[in-house]
């Protein structure tokens, strides 16, 4: 186990993927609270999904991949804050509209680029373990940034998930908070496809919240565990990927999912074994 | 005269072919609580909302407590406001404990993680325990917020809206949910807010005779105001025909019930009925 261990923090692919790994471990821990909390799931999904569009100019224009990836995503994410409540167009259909809309702009682009440019199964499961020096930098400022950002507002869209009318007349302007906490879950988006990719990035955006929901009493508890779940997930899924030979993104996706299930079972435990269940 | 805490003049809201509230104009004074009554659709919840400053009347001019309320100005006069409005849905499933739910009332909540640092936390745990002993929550104070009774959820809400000690109290139907016995405490309550700390509460609820003891005035809205009965006051016959309809049948409660219609004094009951 130890010979294991000092061959996987020792390992030159590691060495590299390591601290943008847990980088966005942390990030995204604090920000499946309100994902979950806001009921926003889905906008994740359509987000990651549209940032293949941004993806796609980039690649098509040479523009640096993730900058480009990340203004397109939070201006996908803002723009369908901003719809919904413009157009009348309820939020569901407004995501899937601009999900497929630019998942398809995105494909069309890609598919014009050389295929020696786009590395397809990378950007759509992702993989932490190519990850360049300048993505390193890209996702350590993003992280700073939401960080900041969670320092800042995190009461606030706390206590927006909760009651949103009474946080309105309590003072705190709601629709503005709405927007910068889109935003933010846009950018929180685009740097987790590096390590999920597209198709998995909702994943780790909703899991670590969701095993800690069981258990988190308020907003702080809920924020400690999703923590401490999301590094688990994390550094145990790039092991098993590492002792497997498993595309890393999956197997901290399928890490957090068994963290997951074993949270609900015990949970599940608790109330039907240990306490007198009233339930029928 | 002092200055009132509550001014509206000439407020409308809605379209002009289906207008919502129309050409209402009120004043209200500290340390006055006032009953609003009306119809289902008559505006009441929106009146509160254009006061709490959620929404912006088509029409008119608000004041509180002397300073017109603006986009520039709505945040800060929010600050001195309690508003509970009535719950259409679920409240949704967000692991938040009793006293979690109070201290989101602060005003001093919506700051952020960095500044809470260095905030006075026995003040605000005195409050939030005060806040929670005013509506007898105080025992509950660590439970899951989502395991209470609706009743005793819609009492930890207002506890939420109470402890940041507000001068203006904007309550929509807040007996819902609650037994008859909680329903005479929060009036009790109120009154007793009123009369001790010149806090103004209006308050809008379906049933006058529960409220009619306790109240300073009614107020009876269908679009705008169509009459303002004062403590010993009767509501005429013509306004509740005006306000419910002509198939609305009026019984009186006490000589000193507002609103009773004199005819109908040898009734019991202060309910209207349509």
């Amino acid at each position: 186990m130890i010979d294991f261990l000092n061959a996987f923090f020792n390992s030159p692919v590691m060495a590299g993927a390591l601290f943008p790994a847990l980088l966005i471990a942390v990030v995204t821990s604090s920000m499946s609270m309100f994902v979950l909390a806001h009921r926003l799931s889905f906008l994740t999904v359509g987000v990651s999904h549209a940032s293949l569009a941004g993806l796609g100019i980039a690649v098509t224009l040479s523009l640096p991949l993730l900058p480009t990836a990340a203004v397109t995503a939070v201006a996908v994410a803002l723009l369908l804050a901003i719809m919904p409540s413009r157009q009348g167009i309820n939020e569901d259909a407004g995501t899937g509209v601009l999900f497929a809309g630019s998942m398809a702009l995105g494909v069309m682009l890609i598919s014009n680029a050389n295929s020696y440019e786009v590395d397809l199964f990378g950007l759509l499961f992702g993989n932490i373990l190519t990850v360049s020096e300048q993505d390193t930098t890209w996702i350590t400022w993003g992280s700073l940034f939401v960080l900041l950002a969670l320092l800042i507002w995190a009461k606030s869209w706390w206590s927006m998930a909760f009651d949103m009318v009474t946080a309105k007349a309590s003072g705190i302007a709601t629709s503005k908070l709405r927007l910068i906490l889109y935003g933010v879950i846009g950018l929180t988006v685009v740097m987790c496809v590096k390590l999920a990719g597209i198709v998995l990035t909702t994943g780790l955006l909703v899991l670590p919240a969701a095993c800690a929901w069981f258990w988190g009493r308020s907003m702080l508890s809920l924020w400690a565990l999703s923590f401490t779940f999301s590094i688990i997930g994390t550094l145990g899924g790039l092991m098993w990927s590492y002792q497997y030979d498993l595309p890393s993104g999956a197997s901290i996706i399928a890490m957090l999912c068994l963290l997951f299930i074993g949270s609900w079972f015990a949970s599940w435990l608790k109330h039907h074994v240990f306490e007198v269940s009233h339930d029928f | 005269m002092t200055q009132p805490v509550v001014h509206l003049s000439h407020i409308g809201f809605g379209s002009d072919k289906k207008p919502v509230l129309e050409h209402l104009s009120l004043e209200v004074g500290s340390g006055h609580f006032m009953g609003i009554i009306g119809p289902n659709g008559a505006g009441k919840s929106t009146l509160l909302s254009i006061i709490a400053g959620l929404i912006k009347p088509s029409a008119g001019h608000i004041d509180l407590f002397g300073k017109c309320l603006n986009r520039r100005t709505r945040q800060k006069l929010q600050r001195d406001l309690g508003y509970l409005h009535q719950v259409q849905s679920k409240l949704p499933d967000i692991p938040l404990r009793v006293r979690d739910v109070v201290a989101m009332g602060l005003s001093s909540y919506n700051t952020s993680l960095l500044q809470g640092l260095f905030t006075n936390k026995k003040a605000d745990h005195d409050k939030i325990t005060h806040a929670l002993d005013l509506v007898e929550m105080t025992t509950h104070q660590d439970a899951d917020f989502r395991r209470l009774s609706g009743g005793q959820q819609q009492r930890v809400r207002l506890a939420r809206a109470l402890v940041r000690q507000p001068k203006l109290l904007l309550l929509d139907e807040p007996s819902a949910a609650l037994d008859s016995r909680h329903q005479e405490k929060l009036y009790q309550l109120l009154r007793k807010l009123c009369d001790e700390q010149g806090m103004t509460v209006l308050m809008v609820e379906h049933d006058i005779a529960a409220i009619t003891s306790y109240v300073d005035s009614v107020a009876c809205l269908n679009k705008n105001i169509h009459y303002h009965a004062k403590k010993g006051d009767t509501i005429p016959d013509e306004v509740w025909r005006e306000m419910y309809g002509d198939h609305v049948n009026i019984v009186a409660h006490d000589a000193s019930c507002i609103g009773c219609a004199p005819a109908a004094k040898h009734s019991s009951h202060g309910h209207h009925h349509d």
